[in-house]
């Protein structure tokens, strides 16, 4: 593990986006999704899903769709990883505001 | 409606071009997908905007080696692949912006240093204007006049309005001349006020006994004392008005027997006269309250 905290720099919006995460560890979500539940603008969100995602705390994936067949393009899915997961609830236990189960 | 989509599109994708190497294809799919999921015109703009930003900012951060952990490296290395190859350490934006800073840098020096001016000094100096003065026709002067007032004496008399008069207007050069003195000025003395001889009145023939209004209180307590009483009294040596005390005895009692004695003599009072003329005028009178044996 080593550092923990030190390897991205711990900013509201960086809890925010940790956050959105940690309420569900094991889902996948899209930018889009964690710009809702974080309510945070995308100039700030997208660099910090990279910055995180770089750190080793993500790991992302193209959604697994037939774009012509949803009528939609795929999305890139975000998701803890078990490191991160556990650098995250190291985060907030320092904060002291828990973590979710 | 479909004008804002394009426009927010072509925004993402134009933002997402300038991201660095193989991130840029990554981020325009994931932004355009995101946009997708976007509804309103609103909010679609501000994820543009939003993607224009980011760009600036994921630029940065990938041209500034992040510190993270073995597994962080790893990841790096995997996102940015061959990019970091290709990618300058600094990027055209980041070299513009020096560039215009230190144009501004070299611009305050220059100025805080003088260099400027000293530049400017080394222009060829400009000759200056030649005036020339221009020449009138010189006038005579006129001879220069002393004035001496001898002293400022209130003309009362014939002599002292000589003596203001006697001003010395000679030029210096010119010799003494008879002064023209005028018409003979005779000074008068201002008129005088008519003198008017007044009599002033008092109680006059008929006027009631003072005993008559002797308090009989003050009577039986042997108080005595003068009161003095303002009356005015018209030309008939009628009050005109009624008496006040100009000067109390002390004595209340007195006082308003006074009063009493000077309100009954009316039509008794001799009038004051100006010249022999009675006429109407207010005076004060004592009136003296004494026991007798």
């Amino acid at each position: 593990m080593g550092k923990k905290s030190s390897d991205v720099r711990m900013s509201l919006q960086t809890l925010r986006v940790l956050e959105a995460f940690l309420e569900n560890p094991t889902a996948e979500l899209a930018g889009s999704d964690v710009q809702k539940r974080g309510q945070l603008a995308s100039g700030t969100l997208y660099p910090i899903l990279l910055r995180l995602e770089t750190a080793g705390w993500f790991v992302s994936r193209w959604e697994t769709i037939d774009p012509a067949r949803v009528g939609r393009p795929r999305r890139r899915l975000y998701r803890l990883t078990p490191s991160g997961l556990a650098r995250a609830s190291e985060v907030f236990a320092s904060f002291g505001r828990g973590v979710p189960a | 409606m479909t004008s804002h989509i394009d426009l927010a599109q072509r925004l993402i994708q134009r933002a997402a071009r300038n991201a660095p190497g193989a991130l840029a294809a990554r981020l325009e799919e994931e932004w355009l997908a995101d946009l997708a999921a976007r509804s309103g015109t609103l909010a679609r703009l501000r994820l543009a905007i939003g993607c224009w930003w980011a760009t600036g900012v994921i630029t940065r951060d990938f041209a500034v080696p992040q510190v993270a952990t073995s597994g962080g490296r790893a990841g790096a290395r995997a996102l940015l692949g061959e990019v970091r190859a290709d990618f300058p350490i600094l990027s055209r934006r980041t070299l513009t912006f020096l560039l215009i800073a230190g144009f501004h840098l070299l611009l305050i020096y220059a100025l805080a240093s003088g260099l400027a001016q000293r530049g400017a000094t080394s222009l060829p100096q400009i000759s200056p204007a030649v005036v020339t003065q221009e020449i009138r026709p010189q006038r005579p002067t006129p001879p220069q006049v002393d004035i001496h007032i001898k002293s400022p004496v209130i003309p009362t008399t014939q002599q002292d309005l000589r003596r203001i008069a006697d001003f010395d207007l000679r030029p210096q050069d010119e010799p003494a001349t008879a002064v023209p003195t005028g018409p003979e000025i005779t000074a008068t003395d201002p008129p005088q006020p008519p003198v008017i001889q007044r009599i002033q009145g008092g109680p006059g023939k008929g006027f009631p006994n003072t005993d008559d209004f002797y308090p009989s209180a003050s009577r039986r307590l042997a108080e005595t004392g003068a009161t003095t009483v303002q009356v005015c009294v018209d030309a008939e040596g009628r009050l005109s008005g009624d008496p006040i005390i100009a000067r109390s005895s002390g004595i209340r009692r007195l006082d308003d027997g006074a009063l009493n004695l000077a309100k009954a003599g009316s039509g008794h009072y001799r009038p004051s006269t100006e010249n022999g003329r009675p006429v109407s005028s207010c005076y004060p009178y004592r009136i003296r309250f004494s026991l007798h044996d």
